[in-house]
């Protein structure tokens, strides 16, 4: 078998390749899109995900039109035309190319993940001050989250904290801000609803903010591999209303002061909360 | 030069000849297989995963009741961690590595750059050995109780400790990388000084073909930064075996502690030059390539040589965007995104020399052009959509994400095996005298090129939406069950790819024994390893060459005139006399047989 012409061999794969394309959209409608997006802050990230992969597109759509434009018209019967590239006037274009992509894409994802990060996600000081600011004491372990609220006294780890596993209540349009950390091995505390991670690290306490634009329930899954069951080692976040808030944590409150053992002292994980 | 590089009789027992051989041809081959093989490994715990992920906790076909027997054949997590773990591992340090490096290292640099050998042949033997020696104690790995590491292929302290993984296989492990990353260094050293030492007369750093320039950047960086994993590793022994507290920290730690930290920083420093590490020699190999079958110089050689020597130089002090949500110091942060966004600068320029490079030229689709052409579009795909993970802000979102693993597949895993694939068909004659089968080498080129996309765009997308890595079942979560469907296709995309590797097999052992025999210059191409017969002989060059030119002299018009071919050996010297000004091409089809040069 002798294939003669590239251009008719190129029909097969370009058909698989539509067919291949066609089957998994219509398979899984859904899975082109990210995941809802519930909090006050998250479409700025987005937004810097989806106009980077627009200019990657352009960029690897331009990329596949000259290389598809150079099989077709420069194939085995075009003579090559001689050309070292390494003129001025080549070099000179190449650098500029080179420069408009470099200030174009790579620097908007600079200017505008500076302005995210500093601005917002990992703006610390600001949340931290902020009378609103609702603070979570988070402990990651193998397989599971474990919040602690300070209650009334504003302390941690003393008996009127409202303690929870597996579950994180929060009122709706309040910032939230954790701190992490673990005692066995590294977890991240994820919430892909809410476009923010962070590790939970023996040995440091990391901190993390976000806050919750529209009640509901959301998962918060650990993505980093924390060892045989890490897939389970799942939590839930609900963002309710102020006054659902408000009832839930003197729930916990009673709860936790009716079981209140001083010498516990496996119970007393939490930490005097860190200064930022 | 000569005097240092004498003719020695070629060896006569099987063992000098095939085992215990000083020649880097022969090495290569053995790096070639050892490599192969635990390519295959490698794609069968692919396999496993694939599996898991389209049909979780079901029973695994084929291979489910030999390895699972105690579960039904059916993965158990801890099961499913060893072999995302091993596969990682395996691919990286045991497949990529010794064919890439280990066999086309060996094989191109002395021939390329006109050298009878390596400059430490022992050492080159220790290497190939040391490197079996590791990938023994992999093989063990599996069959220890508690089964082979599972703490990812990245293998962060403290899970990588007896906190996390207490079995023996992980102790194997972490020592199977410290002894393969000794002959990597021995490798290492080597390629490094044949470069500098024993080029030819006339062999210019600017007259070596980029193949080596690829392979020889390469080889710095693992000299440089190997050492780094190995003493990583060497510390997490001790934390495993002795006692030590390097990488334990917090109440895992009986008393005093380390810092967990501290290790990521030790891999990363590493791991991050050795993504490039395993792609510099593809960008090598298809410069070369495009230049060669589009019969037109490598458009800007120094631009590609400058740009190549940018990204090993910024490969060092990027490593720090794989930790952006370690707690890391904001300003620290920002410093490595920046350098992380510079690499996008030679990279374009690379890219661009390959467009300007089979722009107006006449181009030959031959097997290793498709797979060259196939690593430019891999690499296109895996490298734009790096442009999210090396910024902070997108990054806390696509951070451990499936989009992370697509991205590293496309770039060093797609890209890396395609370009090897390429590296292999087109030096395949001048290795064992033979050609292979053009037909069968399409049809791989295309399953493969078209499944390694499949899969690793599906995993793009997938991660787009939410779905974490490592993940023995996404769909324990509700808001990642709709996936399932994408999850499944493109495993079924997978296992067609798996199995198309058999077109591979079938093709490699056939040319290999019975392949249309070689000539010596099947390509039409000027470089010095086509000089020489079809395969080498063990000496290489009976003379050593002097070399006149660049090594992509493809449809200079006056030399065309001249030679009655649109090539030019790197060893030739061409007549002076009349030629007619500004002639320009007139016909640079078939270029007639190659004379010896």
């Amino acid at each position: 078998m002798k294939i003669r012409n590239m251009r008719h061999l190129a029909a097969i794969p370009a058909g698989l390749v539509v067919w291949a394309t066609s089957a998994v959209a219509m398979a899984a409608p859904k899975a082109w899109e990210a995941p809802h997006d519930a909090s006050e802050h998250g479409h700025n990230i987005d937004w810097l995900i989806n106009i980077t992969n627009l200019f990657s597109a352009v960029l690897f759509a331009i990329m596949c039109f000259i290389m598809i434009s150079a099989f077709i018209k420069h194939g085995k019967k075009h003579s090559a035309e001689y050309d070292t590239g390494d003129g001025k006037n080549a070099v000179m274009m190449a650098m500029a190319i080179s420069a408009v992509i470099f200030v174009i894409v790579d620097g908007n994802l600079f200017v505008n993940s500076t302005k995210d990060v500093f601005g917002t996600f990992w703006n610390f000081e600001k949340v931290d001050k902020d009378p609103q600011t609702l603070k979570v004491e988070v402990q990651g372990r193998q397989w599971m989250w474990q919040m602690r609220l300070a209650g009334k006294d504003g302390k941690f780890n003393t008996s009127d904290d409202a303690l929870s596993d597996h579950e994180l209540v929060v009122p709706v349009n309040t910032p939230v801000l954790l701190q992490l950390a673990s005692p066995d091995v590294i977890h991240t505390f994820a919430l892909p609803h809410f476009r923010i991670k962070q590790d939970a690290m023996p040995g440091m306490i990391n901190l993390m903010w976000f806050q919750g634009k529209e009640e509901g329930e959301f998962p918060i899954v650990c993505v980093q591999n924390c060892g045989a069951n890490h897939y389970q080692m799942a939590g839930t976040l609900k963002v309710v209303s102020k006054e659902a808030f408000d009832e839930w944590v003197e729930l916990k409150v009673r709860d936790s002061e009716a079981v209140w053992d001083e010498k516990d002292a496996e119970a007393h994980w939490g930490w005097a909360w860190k200064k930022i | 030069m000569v005097e240092l590089q004498p003719i020695h009789a070629p060896p006569t027992s099987f063992i000098s000849k095939y085992i215990w051989s000083y020649d880097h041809k022969v090495i290569a081959k053995q790096f070639l297989w050892a490599g192969l093989i635990f390519l295959a490994l490698g794609g069968a715990l692919a396999y496993l995963i694939r599996w898991q992920w389209a049909y979780p906790g079901e029973p695994v076909p084929l291979l489910g009741g030999l390895l699972f027997p105690s579960n039904g054949g059916a993965m158990t997590p801890t099961a499913y961690n060893s072999t995302f773990t091993m596969h990682g591992l395996i691919m990286i340090f045991w497949a990529i590595t010794p064919i890439m490096i280990g066999a086309f290292g060996n094989f191109c640099i002395p021939l390329q750059i006109g050298a009878r050998d390596m400059a430490f042949p022992l050492l080159n033997t220790l290497s190939f050995w040391i490197f079996v020696v590791s990938q023994l104690m992999i093989l063990a790995s599996f069959v220890v109780p508690m089964g082979a590491a599972g703490a990812a292929w990245t293998t962060y302290a403290p899970l990588s400790t007896n906190v996390g993984m207490p079995g023996a296989g992980q102790s194997l492990v972490v020592g199977a990388i410290f002894v393969t990353g000794i002959a990597t260094i021995m490798g290492g050293v080597n390629y490094v000084t044949t470069v500098i030492r024993m080029r030819a007369p006339g062999m210019t750093y600017f007259r070596m073909p980029l193949t080596v320039w690829g392979l020889w950047l390469t080889a710095i960086l693992n000299v440089l930064f190997v050492p780094v994993l190995g003493s990583a590793g060497l510390l997490l022994l001790m934390d495993r075996m002795f006692g030590t507290q390097f990488f334990v920290s917090g109440s895992s730690a009986v008393n005093g502690g380390g810092d967990p930290l501290l290790f990521q920083h030790l891999f990363w420093i590493f791991g991050h030059p050795e993504v490039y590490i395993l792609i510099l020699p593809a960008w090598g190999f298809v410069s070369d390539l495009v230049s060669f079958f589009a019969r037109k110089p490598a458009y800007w050689y120094k631009g590609s040589v400058y740009a190549m020597i940018a990204v090993s130089v910024l490969s060092a002090v990027v490593y720090g965007h794989h930790m952006f949500v370690t707690g890391m110091s904001p300003l620290l942060g920002q410093t490595f995104m920046i350098f992380t966004l510079f690499i996008s600068v030679p990279a374009e320029i690379l890219f661009l020399n390959w467009l300007h490079t089979i722009w107006k030229g006449s181009i030959r689709f031959e097997v290793p052009m498709l797979y060259a052409l196939g690593t430019i579009f891999v690499f296109g795909i895996g490298g734009l959509t790096g442009l999210p993970l090396g910024t902070i802000a997108t990054d806390l979102q696509l951070h451990d994400t499936m989009w992370v693993v697509g991205h590293f597949h496309l770039t060093m895993g797609s890209a890396a095996l395609l370009g090897s694939l390429a590296a292999l068909a087109f030096w395949f004659p001048k290795m064992f005298g033979r050609m292979m089968d053009p037909t069968l080498g399409k049809i791989h080129f295309w399953i493969t090129f078209l499944g390694l996309n499949g899969v690793f765009i599906g995993q793009l997308i997938a991660g787009f939406a939410g779905q974490p890595r490592w993940f023995y079942d996404p769909y324990h979560y509700e808001f990642l069950k709709h996936l399932q469907p994408l999850n499944t296709a493109v495993s079924h995309i997978a296992f067609v790819l798996i199995a198309g590797q058999v077109v591979f097999v079938i093709n490699f052992f056939k040319s290999v024994f019975a392949g249309k025999k070689a000539e010596q210059n099947p390509w039409n191409v000027g470089t010095l390893e086509w000089t020489i017969p079809s395969p080498s002989p063990v000496h290489n060059f009976d003379t050593i060459p002097v070399v006149h030119h660049g090594p992509h002299e493809f449809s200079h018009p006056e030399y065309m005139k001249k030679l009655g071919r649109d090539f030019v050996y790197q060893t030739e010297e061409i007549p002076a006399g009349d030629t007619s000004e500004g002639g320009g091409a007139t016909d640079s089809g078939e270029a007639p047989a190659a004379q010896s040069a």
